[in-house]
């Protein structure tokens, strides 16, 4: 059973909930149907655990919707995390060999070229520039698959930030083979492909000699840091978000004047799935003499962007719908430039931000500082 | 239900309206879609049953596209349930004659706030706390806080002519809306002008508040605001007895006073809710006070209100009990392991009365709900200048389905008998949906032809919400 007694209790309690959480669920937002909700996924799972209805084709769209965003989290006073509970019927859906048809394209994409995007892997690092130190705290940089393919500038701007710190960076390259983290898989219920990634990763990092890991993107953070360790595979350097490193040495970073004000998003995986709220705060402070607003919707309460647990692969039209959302809720907060912390987040909201909101992540906007130059909004 | 072929065409003919996203046939979404939060739906559906289900469900943009809808299911004669959020707590948006759920959520929009008039205007599907954080944005309260206010949207309010926790100070829904659109039955669309006042015959706007669905459907409503008050006061009193404790509330109100916040809990129910977090006599009832207003308005009405508490017999507590459960308001509405397991069931059945026969009304509903076995609990609160609301809260648990819905319905007549009896009115701010619908002709009495001829006429093939409102129940 998939289920213990323990968990279809709660369950069974998300299912017939006065439905006290809908409100903040970007997928209600994005369909206004009560079907793609946090009580509409935990009554499919319910009425499938005691044998009402068995899960319909209907229903595992459903259940894919789901951004295990865990905002519901935040609502639920019985702390049902219910994005936990899906993950769990993904993975037997996944088993079933009945999930939907897109995902099967972009675990394909992964097993055959260790990145959802279909890249060719052998160009996935090799445009990233390294000086070769010898002097400086060892760090391997983990790009991720969205900063090394589709957000490059996240990844050159860390590596060059990195290294004018004083750090000495290596990358994936060569023997020290970097693959996806696995991080689309374990949320889509692929836990198989998943820890075949995750298997090679925890070898070709544990046979590196550095001091430390860091990440930029919060999905390979939270793998490496929570999914990997729970399946036995540890890690045995400490992995660190690029917020966390950063806020480390804050009082080394440099500060400039931002024209207009800045924001920031908190991304799902850094904020409620790691608790790192404060670190990417502190850095923006510090780099901005304090010039942060926060937007209505934040920390724990933050809106999702959209870009998560293969949505935008699915259904790429109500994933913008989110994203336009979250940037409206930016726009609102009266700032110029949105930060982020994560290459998936800043991917949707600068495809959805207009040309009156700049958005950066956060490596980007202290090297920006950094080179003392002025960022001019649009 | 509906046969195939008959849904095929209706079918066709929405998708020609809304376009094919917007109509869902699977039975997926019909189920998912069924999920009131009417206890007995949520018990139900906690045991494995499956809920009425619609035909189809279809999701309207606009006002226009609504008009057409209840043009094709009138030409089909078709059975249609309006739905809002979903969060009706009396059944009221089950399809139980299948046919058509017509749910307003895609219709969202905030028009505009008017500065000038203090109102704000937006289309029925506006989720409640959405249109009150707009409000706040721009310095204004609805003033309209149900325990719902997540869940429940504007049409859903208005259609069940609903009561938020301050409306001894702000009114209830049927005080705030200005302003009404309604699509009749046969498509037309009318509209109630947004004024304070008027002496144009009959108030219209009231026919529509707290139809339920089923003489029209809501689409827009202009609302009142209020300022945010500049303070916002608690005071807390226990009081050896129910009596003491409404004689205080009747006085508070008798001299102009009226608080934002006024409930009184029985014993039972201040046990429950205070006892663990305060101290006071074992056996007293607990009454919550909230003020609102600029700072000499609110330190003049507390005085008044502290002193008239005092003569009567009451303890003074501080803000600590009434502040609480502000903080906590909501918590009471989520689902507990105790709540939800096996085959429990818990609900309220909130009357009205005047004062003379408050107490009366309250002894007799609790002697005979408590007769059934089940655990009682009780309070005071939307209490007005000539009356007010109990919350007669109940919970029983039951060895099997049969037995559990038997007695939940068998406190619900009983319970409800005894209002009537003792000169109550059966619901105060639920609306009546399904679980009171067979009490409406005992509560309206000949009254009640009135309201079926209005039925009969705006209505006559009988296509809205059927069943509910104890109208257009079918065989």
């Amino acid at each position: 059973m998939t289920f213990d007694e323990t968990l279809a209790e709660q369950i069974r309690m998300c299912a017939a909930c006065p439905k006290m959480c809908r409100h903040v669920c970007p997928t209600f937002f994005a369909w206004r149907s009560d079907s793609p909700t946090p009580h509409g996924r935990a009554l499919l799972i319910h009425q499938s655990i005691i044998g009402t209805r068995e899960i319909d084709e209907r229903g595992i769209e459903v259940l894919f919707q789901c951004l295990e965003c865990s905002h519901c989290l935040t609502w639920c006073k019985p702390e049902i995390d219910i994005a936990t509970i899906v993950e769990e019927q993904r993975r037997v859906l996944v088993a079933e060999e009945r999930r939907p048809k897109g995902l099967d394209e972009m675990a394909l994409a992964i097993k055959q070229y260790h990145n959802p995007y279909s890249e060719p892997h052998a160009s996935r690092n090799n445009w990233l520039s390294i000086k070769k130190k010898k002097e400086g705290k060892s760090l391997f940089y983990f790009t991720g698959c969205t900063a090394a393919y589709r957000e490059q500038e996240i990844a050159s701007s860390t590596v060059e930030l990195l290294e004018s710190l004083g750090y000495r960076i290596s990358i994936g390259n060569g023997s020290s083979d970097e693959w996806c983290c696995g991080s689309p898989l374990f949320r889509t219920g692929d836990i198989e492909l998943g820890l075949e990634q995750a298997r090679h990763n925890t070898q070709m990092l544990n046979e590196l000699d550095v001091e430390a890991i860091v990440v930029t993107c919060p999905g390979c953070f939270r793998v490496l840091s929570k999914d990997y360790p729970e399946h036995g595979l540890v890690l045995n350097k400490p992995v660190r978000h690029i917020s966390e490193l950063l806020d480390e040495i804050k009082d080394h970073l440099p500060a400039a004047d931002f024209e207009g004000k800045i924001t920031y998003h908190d991304p799902c995986h850094l904020g409620r799935h790691s608790n790192i709220y404060d670190a990417p705060r502190n850095v923006i402070k510090q780099v901005s003499h304090s010039n942060l607003t926060e937007m209505e919707r934040t920390r724990d309460n933050a809106m999702c962007c959209g870009n998560g647990a293969g949505l935008r692969t699915l259904f790429p039209e109500h994933a913008k719908k989110i994203g336009m959302e979250r940037v409206q809720q930016a726009k609102q907060s009266g700032a110029s430039i949105l930060v982020t912390s994560c290459p998936f987040c800043k991917n949707m909201l600068q495809s959805q931000s207009g040309n009156d909101l700049t958005v950066l992540d956060l490596p980007e906007l202290v090297l920006q500082a950094k080179r003392s130059r002025k960022v001019k909004t649009h | 239900m509906l046969d195939s072929k008959t849904v095929k065409k209706l079918h066709k003919r929405l998708v020609s309206i809304v376009g094919t996203d917007y109509v869902h046939q699977q039975e997926t979404d019909r189920v998912l879609n069924a999920h009131d939060a009417w206890p007995l739906s949520e018990a139900k559906l906690r045991s494995g049953e499956i809920l009425p289900l619609a035909d189809l469900i279809v999701y309207p943009a606009t006002r226009e596209e609504v008009s057409a809808i209840l043009v094709a299911a009138n030409e089909m004669e078709i059975p249609i349930t309006p739905v809002g959020g979903g969060a009706g707590t009396c059944g009221g948006t089950l399809p139980i004659y299948g046919g058509i759920q017509l749910d307003l959520k895609r219709m969202s929009k905030i028009y505009e706030i008017d500065n000038q008039s203090m109102t704000i205007r937006a289309q029925a599907g506006v989720v409640g706390i959405d249109l009150e954080e707009t409000a706040n944005r721009h310095g204004y309260t609805l003033g309209h806080t149900p325990t719902s206010l997540r869940a429940s949207n504007l049409g859903g309010f208005i259609a069940t002519r609903s009561g938020g926790s301050m409306s001894s100070l702000y009114g209830k829904i049927e005080d705030l809306t200005l302003g009404l659109e309604v699509v009749l039955p046969d498509g037309s669309i009318i509209e109630c002008k947004s004024v304070p006042r008027h002496s144009v015959g009959p108030d219209l706007r009231q026919l529509f508040i707290g139809s339920e669905g089923t003489l029209g459907v809501i689409t827009e409503a202009t609302l009142r605001l209020f300022p945010l008050p500049e303070e916002r006061r608690f005071r807390s009193f226990s009081f050896p007895d129910i009596h003491s404790g409404l004689e205080a509330i009747r006085n508070i109100f008798r001299i102009g006073i009226n608080p934002s916040i006024v409930r009184l809990y029985d014993p039972e129910d201040a046990a429950m809710s205070f006892s663990m977090h305060f101290e006071f006599e074992e056996g007293h009832c607990m009454l919550l006070l909230g003020f609102d207003g600029d700072i000499a308005h609110v330190n003049l009405d507390e005085d008044k209100s502290v002193d008239i508490c005092n003569n009567h017999g009451g303890t003074d507590l501080g803000e600590g009990p009434s502040k609480r459960w502000w903080e906590h308001r909501y918590d009471m509405y989520y689902p507990t392991r105790l709540t939800t397991s096996g085959y429990a069931i818990g609900d309220t059945i909130d009357i009205v009365a005047t004062y003379d026969k408050l107490e009366n009304v309250y002894h007799s509903m609790k002697k005979v709900m408590e007769a059934t076995g089940a655990i009682v609990m009780s309070h005071f609160s939307h209490m007005y200048q000539n009356g007010g609301s109990i919350y007669m809260i109940f919970f029983t648990s039951q060895p099997d389905a049969e037995t559990a819905w038997a007695i939940y319905k068998k406190i619900w007549d009983d319970g409800v008998a005894a209002c009537l009896k003792e000169g109550g009115t059966m619901s105060h701010q639920h609306g009546v949906g399904l679980s009171r619908s067979t009490y409406v002709d005992d509560e309206l009495g000949s009254a009640f032809q009135v309201l079926k001829k209005i039925k009969e006429s705006l209505d006559p093939k009988g296509i809205m919400n059927p069943g509910k409102l104890g109208l257009g129940v079918r065989k």
